[in-house]
């Protein structure tokens, strides 16, 4: 295990969730009356999984870099913590919704429950610090499933 | 319309069953829980289990335990004190678990409890030991 020695913006982070969050919700109630919205499903799930294997082609994160962060839009809020977790977490969320567009067309019930359920997750870690993704990282690293 | 009214109760029964189970953690724990840590007489304290990457106990657990105010916390390693912290059955960081005067847990938190609700529950197991010393 490493010695948590770095330090994670979390500021990042909650854009990064906002973003899952904001992008879900419009898809899901968009879609009742333009059902092209629901690309926006897959596209999320692209934009957090590359953002999982390319932190500079993290949409969300890039925007809080390259524009809240240096306008003083949102303030950076530097935690000493792990990047590993929220990176797997940001992973899960992204394998989530490839699930969720590959049930979009022929199950959308499904579909749409799993990106809703993605939502509801990243809007527990964006309200209460809650981070499910994360504890699955921790109980996999306990067990030597995963190395950070 | 319908599918997303269908995956909204989907989710809806989803998240439903999540707090249900999550309640029903804790009081099974509650109940099961008896073996005391230390000084069964004193006043209710607090054990508050944490761990090196617990983020959230650094952020929030932590400053919400600061301002509790002439309360004993003993913090435990979750990972070094496996054998205590399966008594609680913590599987979440942070766990507070409130211990009554009796030495037996009044109340286990799972995940982040914020301080007015930690001093609701010691207020509680204060209570709760001063009613049993009068029948007593």
């Amino acid at each position: 295990m490493s010695s948590g020695s770095q330090v994670v913006d979390h500021s990042a982070l909650k854009v990064n969730q906002t973003g899952i969050v904001v992008t879900v919700l419009v898809a899901f109630f968009g879609s009742v009356l333009y059902r092209p919205l629901l690309v926006l499903i897959p596209l999320l799930a692209i934009v957090l999984l590359l953002g999982t294997f390319a932190p500079q082609l993290a949409l969300f994160k890039q925007l809080y870099f390259q524009v809240l962060k240096p306008r003083g839009i949102v303030k950076p809020r530097p935690v000493q913590d792990r990047p590993e977790p929220h990176n797997f977490a940001q992973g899960l969320g992204g394998v989530f919704l490839v699930v969720s567009s590959a049930f979009l067309i022929p199950l959308p019930v499904i579909g749409l429950a799993l990106a809703l359920l993605v939502a509801v997750l990243a809007f527990v870690n964006l309200a209460f610090g809650y981070c499910l993704g994360c504890q699955i990282f921790f109980q996999l690293e306990k067990r030597g499933f995963v190395r950070a | 319309m319908s599918a997303q009214l269908w995956a909204l109760a989907v989710v809806g029964a989803v998240v439903l069953a999540a707090a249900g189970l999550e309640t029903f953690r804790a009081w099974r724990a509650r109940s099961l829980s008896t073996g005391a840590t230390s000084s069964p007489a004193g006043d209710p304290y607090i054990v508050y289990f944490t761990g090196e990457s617990c983020t959230v106990c650094r952020t929030h657990q932590e400053p919400a335990l600061a301002r509790l105010e002439g309360v004993r916390i003993d913090k435990v390693d979750a990972v070094a004190e496996r054998e205590l912290a399966d008594r609680y059955h913590v599987y979440t960081l942070p766990t507070t678990v409130v211990i009554g005067r009796d030495g037996v847990a009044a109340h286990v938190n799972y995940g982040y409890a914020p301080s007015p609700k930690l001093e609701r529950q010691l207020a509680d197991a204060r209570r709760a030991g001063l009613q049993s010393a009068a029948t007593a």
